[in-house]
């Protein structure tokens, strides 16, 4: 019984999960080698010489990882901050709401909030000009659509860090960091050795493949930077559907040769993030 | 004496978990501590240990007042009642963690290391992580840690309370010879009548935060609270009915 329904569920994942996923991946790669679409006559490479050689593939990509790294490592680094400081007042309901709202928030709506706060025309430039602080709206930093991504990674931090702490949280809870933390402190370890040799390595451990995951999910974002995004370097995602939507039809292919690099990068992060461990040993 | 625990009090809010505590132990002596649950064994190896402050009194650690010393200061490890091992760390590191604290130089943490894990019969397992340990194995382990550091007292609450009877036999044979090699003065409370004879020079009772050490076996033996007396009748009554339904056949 067990097996027949183990085995049904493999069969929707790969119905569900696997072909379409399949399909489409082998209908970019036809796509890319001018196998496939309405411009394209038969095989060729040059769809790949030109995304490799314009530079501007590399440098999104670039511009993608740097983004999704620094806005990761503020989160997951704040997040981490938050829960050691505050873990007996997140336990109170108040707080708990706080921390779950922005989670519930959409990345559409959180790209649009970010813009009205931070935009030369925003709350904050408003504020500014009421306090005196600047005297006309261009005196305003650029926080949205910069080339520094700022709008950008404050949104993702927005949006990521609460849920980091939800995670650091829970893994406080089940590994029993308190309780470790007591543990060595009888074995000799000062406040701060508790923190650097107990409490930090055990919440990256245990989260490090979720910290990664977010990465990914970061480096794909879509609607944050296409709000608040500038014109060039773009994100990836940004990248990829200009490509695809422009009004040059011979130009389409490009936008598949990156969304399958970008497809086969993360798929080998996923794999080298999912490949089994080493066995967990039995009683003997 | 080595350990002078005088006059100590610990209340929560308005309960009183522990009651004017007062007794001593010799150098490397272990006082066993029997009591039921929620009687205050935990919380008073919790203030022995500083983890918890005393509401009063004085706490005396080969001459020295401690009372008002920081736990990692005193050369106290408490061990819990559950093998809590570091998940992030091998057996090795989890031995070698106090011993890394300390900053002893790397040659002298590997030997010290290794005997300790020699001492254990854990050769083996010295790479595995916590997960990849059997029950006894990391029970093993986290008292290699706490000894490794040589502690001037060892604070041992209930650590052999989930393992089965068979792991809990050769724990404490294991223990018995650690504690005479390493010259470990410790308090070894536990819920089981024949463990806290076993391992204890001296046997206490603690009884609604009150401790009442005996000052010897027999006096242990025939006090009625102790419910040693009940024990033995029990085994005495089901050995003469084992001996008539023998004879019966």
């Amino acid at each position: 019984m067990n097996s027949k329904t183990s085995n049904i569920g493999i069969l929707f994942f790969i119905l569900i999960g696997v072909i379409p996923f399949a399909a489409a991946f082998i209908y970019a790669l036809l796509y890319s080698f001018g196998i496939l679409g309405v411009f394209n006559d038969g095989f060729t490479l040059k769809f790949w010489e030109s995304v490799f050689s314009s530079g501007e593939f590399l440098s999104s990509f670039g511009y993608s990882a740097l983004i999704a790294l620094v806005s990761t490592v503020l989160s997951v680094s704040g997040a981490l901050w938050i829960t050691l400081k505050f873990k007996e007042s997140l336990d109170k309901r108040f707080l708990s709401f706080v921390m779950y709202l922005p989670l519930a928030i959409p990345g559409v709506v959180a790209g649009f909030f970010t813009f009205q706060l931070l935009s030369r025309g925003g709350f904050f430039a408003r504020l500014s000009y009421q306090l005196g602080l600047i005297s006309e709206a261009r005196q305003f930093p650029d926080l949205v659509n910069d080339t520094y991504a700022i709008g950008i990674i404050l949104a993702f931090i927005t949006m990521v860090m609460p849920f980091f702490v939800l995670l650091f949280l829970n893994v406080y809870k089940n590994e029993r960091l308190e309780d470790l933390g007591v543990l060595a402190q009888s074995l000799g370890a000062k406040k701060n050795q508790v923190t650097t040799k107990v409490f930090l390595p055990i919440l990256l451990k245990k989260t490090s493949i979720l910290i990664v995951l977010y990465f990914i999910f970061l480096l794909g974002a879509y609607e944050i930077p296409l709000i608040l995004g500038q014109e060039s370097p773009q994100m990836l995602s940004v990248l990829i559907i200009r490509e695809i939507k422009q009004f040059d039809l011979s130009q389409i292919s490009e936008g598949y040769v990156v969304a399958v690099i970008y497809t086969i990068v993360v798929s080998i992060s996923a794999i080298l993030l999912f490949l089994p461990k080493k066995g967990i040993a039995h009683e003997t | 004496m080595f350990l002078e625990v005088e006059r100590v009090f610990k209340s929560f809010q308005k309960e009183k978990v522990v009651k004017d505590l007062n007794f001593s132990l010799d150098p490397q002596h272990t006082l066993s501590i029997l009591g039921k649950s929620g009687c205050g064994k935990t919380t008073m190896l919790k203030t022995i240990s500083g983890l918890v402050k005393p509401d009063s009194g004085r706490i005396m650690l080969n001459g020295e007042d401690i009372t008002m010393q920081k736990p990692e200061k005193r050369n106290i490890v408490y061990l819990y009642q559950e093998d809590l091992l570091f998940p992030h760390l091998n057996a090795f590191e989890n031995i070698a963690f106090g011993l890394r604290l300390k900053k002893i130089s790397e040659s002298e943490i590997k030997i010290r290391v290794n005997n300790m894990i020699h001492s254990l019969e854990l050769e083996k397992q010295a790479l595995k992580m916590p997960n990849q340990l059997s029950g006894g194995q990391r029970q093993r382990v986290s008292f290699g840690r706490a000894i490794i550091t040589n502690p001037s007292l060892l604070l041992l609450d209930e650590p052999f309370g989930s393992l089965d009877s068979g792991t809990r036999q050769r724990m404490q044979v294991l223990f018995k010879k650690l504690s005479a090699e390493f010259k470990i003065t410790s308090l070894f409370v536990t819920h089981d009548l024949k463990e806290a004879v076993l391992m204890g020079d001296q046997i206490g009772y603690m009884r609604e935060g009150m401790l009442k050490v005996y000052k010897n076996k027999t006096d242990f033996v025939n006090d009625p609270e102790t419910g040693v007396q009940n024990e033995i009748e029990f085994w005495d009554n089901l050995k003469i009915r084992t001996g008539t339904e023998m004879s019966g056949l």
